[in-house]
């Protein structure tokens, strides 16, 4: 007894001396679900490394809580009226603003953007990604406030270009020595800013700090420290920020949604370009007969529930998606989402031929029973979903076998036989979005990216050839004038709804939490910190 | 005993090279390590060939495992420029760099393992503790209150699974006392940004992880030092001890225990090379930035040089605990020698 209470009253003195004390100036705490991997936008593949770097390097622009373009490094963002967009949308000019500087004072200009794209395709550089550099003809600095990037043909996706501009005063030198930036200590300790903040320390497994940047170019922000903490389980996470430990996190699930809210907390749910979706597989020679028929496609997306499993499972925190542009202006607003309609689905299904000739349940045609391969990864809510998915399908005579693969076997290219790659499906869940987002540009549905021994690097997993479609997708991609592109959009909107070989699951928004201690944040899924500066702390 | 400890060393060789080999091999079942580099995007397949040349994974097996054991340094991989490689290889200390953040993979572990090191250890320490405590009073109380009650508790905490004993811990200790108005324990990391690494900090935020390990490991050992101890007690020259008038306490501890102890030493022996690798639920759960925790974000990366660095430090820890133990056995029982 003696021994217990003596253990109680030196955990009763560590919990006082523990005692968080007064911070100096304001403070607020961020909680990312995973550490970032580096701080480097050149070799970072994660979402909280993105996240993360963005608040000490700046680009030349940023997107607001719209998801519209603000200029932040250029005095005006380029179009045509300008001069910054040339007429056949191949050359780009970024005017940038005067007297910029790095948090050490050095010159902020033209040089530090060509040494960006240097370094981004120096071979000595094993960088995570050179989309969309190694699409660029050439990209010049006339001056110290100029930047020149030159396409071989119009690229309508310009707005993803230089999201971040690296530190050459710092940097050349160590290339230089080395050869190579892999190694660089700058990429876990940054010495030098240009963004919100400028980097202090990085405990690593803990957490990262961050004080406030008096030169950035937007002006010093107003909480003096910022601190981004690590916690990878979903329930400590939830834990820390119905504490206060934390006063801004993101990803969390739908499921904690309730709770969250109950505490006071302020939910939001942002996009970030992703959308849950089936993939629906129309090869001749890799998918199930009855997929190569729009009609079976069709009746696949009315016998499930969408709705009803978005209300249950997603706890009404999401909706479903009738476009894969949901919730930007390129989506068609005149579509729907197929409706819940299974006495339709099963007149489909007996129009193009299927039907339970041998009374087993599920229906048949030509001695070929109509039993589809439903692949997705081994996420909880897939696999719940698929579950459901089986019953309502098997309602409609359509058997379904279930295949759940980990993650990086999911999505390995067709080289190394990943399932979704190599047509190995004939539904295939996952969520994805187009690949520059909040651009809208994607390749997926090409008909030149469809995966062959050929052509392995092929995007198109669908399988689905339409020269039409294909022919939207590609004068979209050369567009660079807003309006005629939403409208090209909207078509390509319609004929993929017709075709039926992407059905929205749920709109796969990010969940944002935020404290009632951090106050005037505005939020995005691309730039989360793009008004960090007018962050204020309550009391 | 030194020709025994020098024989059981040199032994040990093949056997780590035999270990690594078989490692490196399972490895490739771990995954693509490219197939997450593209971030929530797949990774373009130019980006998927360029970095699988850069990154040496475009190599045959048998030929990135001698890189890894013996460096390329001696290999041009340019032939254009005449550039060699950068490795020196495992043989000559340089176990590469991580696929995911380009640090050296010696600096990643050996940035871990204090922490590591601290949260094992302190948990192992206060399972022997409080373990023998119980056990021991256990078996000399046999069939007592405290011991049906404590053998009731033992079976509940010893079904409980890791993660649940966690979880429950996070509601009861930190969401629970919060609300209560009272000190609450905090849920992750090591200690508050805000104040620094301070001692009481760092006991401060131990308290649930290293509860959280050993509760369950305590229910265990106890079972089984209670376990020995009645064996022993019961012996015929425990019962001579007691005749001769030598104290209860002198008969339990110095005679009774030390016979009791060896067969603890082994599962001590056991436990300890994986006080290295870690605990991966628990520092997962509390975000204990140990090497457990490292372990699982290189797992899920297909991290290979980081993996590889983690399992054959473990495997030499096995390899010197073993070897470490049967010493110890020669310590404590007078009746084994090696020659």
């Amino acid at each position: 007894m003696r021994f217990f209470r003596t253990v109680l009253m030196m955990l009763a003195l560590v919990a006082v001396l523990a005692a968080p004390a007064q911070a100096q100036g304001k403070s607020a705490t961020v909680s990312w679900p995973q550490e970032p991997d580096t701080l480097s936008p050149l070799y970072t593949s994660m979402t909280f490394g993105g996240y993360t770097y963005q608040l000490y390097l700046a680009g030349a622009w940023a997107f607001d809580n719209a998801l519209s373009p603000i200029p932040v490094l250029v005095s005006e963002m380029p179009n045509l009226d300008n001069g910054g967009i040339n007429a056949d949308g191949t050359v780009f000019t970024l005017m940038l603003k005067e007297g910029l500087t790095w948090s050490d004072g050095d010159a902020l200009d033209s040089a530090d953007f060509l040494f960006t794209y240097d370094m981004i395709m120096a071979d000595g550089n094993a960088v995570g990604s050179r989309s969309p550099y190694d699409r660029m003809v050439s990209v010049e600095a006339p001056d110290a406030t100029t930047v020149v990037i030159t396409f071989s043909e119009p690229y309508a996706p310009w707005l993803s270009l230089f999201s971040t501009v690296l530190p050459e005063h710092v940097l050349r030198p160590i290339y230089d020595a080395d050869g190579s930036l892999d190694t660089s200590d700058f990429n876990r300790n940054p010495t030098v800013s240009s963004g919100p903040y400028v980097f202090e320390t990085w405990e690593v497994g803990s957490f990262m700090r961050f004080q406030a940047n008096p030169s950035y170019v937007l002006g010093q922000p107003i909480i003096d420290t910022l601190v981004v903490t690590f916690v990878p389980d979903e329930v400590a996470y939830v834990a820390g920020l119905l504490n206060g430990d934390s006063d801004l996190g993101t990803f969390v699930a739908f499921s904690d949604v309730p709770a969250l809210e109950e505490a006071g907390l302020k939910v939001e749910v942002i996009p970030s370009g992703y959308n849950e979706g089936w993939y629906l597989n129309t090869s001749a020679e890799r998918a199930h007969p009855a997929m190569t028929d729009v009609r079976v496609r069709q009746a696949v997306a009315m016998s499930f529930d969408r709705d009803a499993f978005n209300t249950d499972l997603n706890y009404g925190a999401t909706f479903t998606p009738h476009s894969f542009w949901e919730n930007t202006p390129y989506a068609n607003p005149n579509l729907s989402p197929y409706a819940f309609d299974q006495t339709a689905a099963g007149a489909l299904l007996d129009e193009a031929g299927w039907v339970d000739s041998n009374s087993d349940g599920t229906r048949d045609k030509d001695g070929v029973e109509l039993v589809l391969r439903f692949a997705t990864n081994t996420r909880g809510i897939r696999v719940d979903l698929q579950a459901i998915a089986q019953q309502q399908l098997a309602a409609v005579g359509i058997g379904t076998e279930l295949v759940n693969y980990p993650s990086d076997q999911f999505f390995a290219g067709y080289a190394e036989g990943g399932p979704v790659s190599t047509g190995d499906y004939d539904i295939a869940e996952l969520s994805t979005a187009p690949a520059a987002f909040p651009d809208p540009d994607t390749s997926r549905f090409l008909c030149s990216e469809i995966p062959s021994d050929e052509n392995p690097v092929g995007n198109n997993s669908t399988y689905y050839c339409d020269p039409e479609l294909d022919a939207l997708l590609i004068e979209q991609s050369v567009t660079t004038d807003f309006e005629a592109r939403i409208a090209l959009f909207h078509d390509i909107d319609a004929k993929l709804l017709d075709a039926a070989i992407w059905i929205g699951i749920w709109h796969d928004a990010d969940v944002w939490i935020t404290g009632t201690n951090l106050v005037n944040a505005k939020l995005n899924g691309v730039n989360p910190f793009w008004d960090v500066q007018n962050w204020d702390v309550a009391g | 005993m030194a020709r025994y400890i020098i024989r059981r060393l040199l032994q040990s060789i093949p056997l780590l090279f035999i270990i690594s080999f078989v490692l490196f091999a399972l490895m490739q079942a771990t995954g693509d390590p490219l197939a997450t580099m593209g971030g929530r995007q797949p990774t373009r397949a130019a980006d998927r060939e360029r970095l699988s040349r850069q990154l040496g994974l475009d190599q045959p097996i048998t030929t990135q495992y001698l890189y890894w054991l013996i460096g390329n340094d001696w290999v041009v991989i340019d032939p254009e420029t005449g550039r060699t490689g950068p490795r020196r290889g495992v043989l000559r200390g340089d176990f590469g760099t991580s696929y995911v953040s380009r640090q050296p993979v010696l600096e990643m572990i050996g940035g871990r393992i204090p922490d590591t090191l601290l949260l094992t250890g302190t948990a192992e320490v206060l399972i022997l503790a409080v373990s023998l405590a119980v056990g021991i009073f256990s078996a000399v109380r046999k069939y007592s209150l405290f011991d049906q009650l404590f053998t009731a508790i033992s079976f509940v905490l010893y079904s409980v699974p890791v993660f649940i004993m966690a979880y429950s811990l996070i509601y009861l200790l930190s969401i629970g006392l919060r609300r209560a108005g009272l000190p609450y324990f905090p849920t992750s990391g090591i200690f508050d940004p805000a104040i620094g690494r301070t001692f009481e900090q760092v006991v401060w935020h131990m308290v649930l992880p290293v509860l959280t390990l050993s509760l369950i490991s305590i229910a265990g050992y106890s079972r089984y030092i209670r376990s020995t101890m009645l064996e022993v007690i019961n012996s015929d020259y425990i019962r001579t001890a007691r005749s001769k008038g030598i104290t209860e306490r002198r008969t339990l501890f110095v005679h009774a225990f030390k016979n009791a102890a060896l067969p603890l030493i082994t599962l001590v022996g056991l436990d300890l090379p994986f006080l290295l690798g870690g605990a991966v639920v628990t520092e997962t759960i509390f975000a204990w930035p140990g090497m457990g925790y490292l372990f699982i974000n290189s797992l899920t990366r297909s991290d290979y040089p980081v993996l590889m660095g983690i399992l054959m430090l473990i495997a030499v820890g096995v390899v010197l605990a073993q070897l470490l133990v049967d010493v110890l056995y020669t310590v404590l029982d007078p009746r084994i020698r090696y020659s």
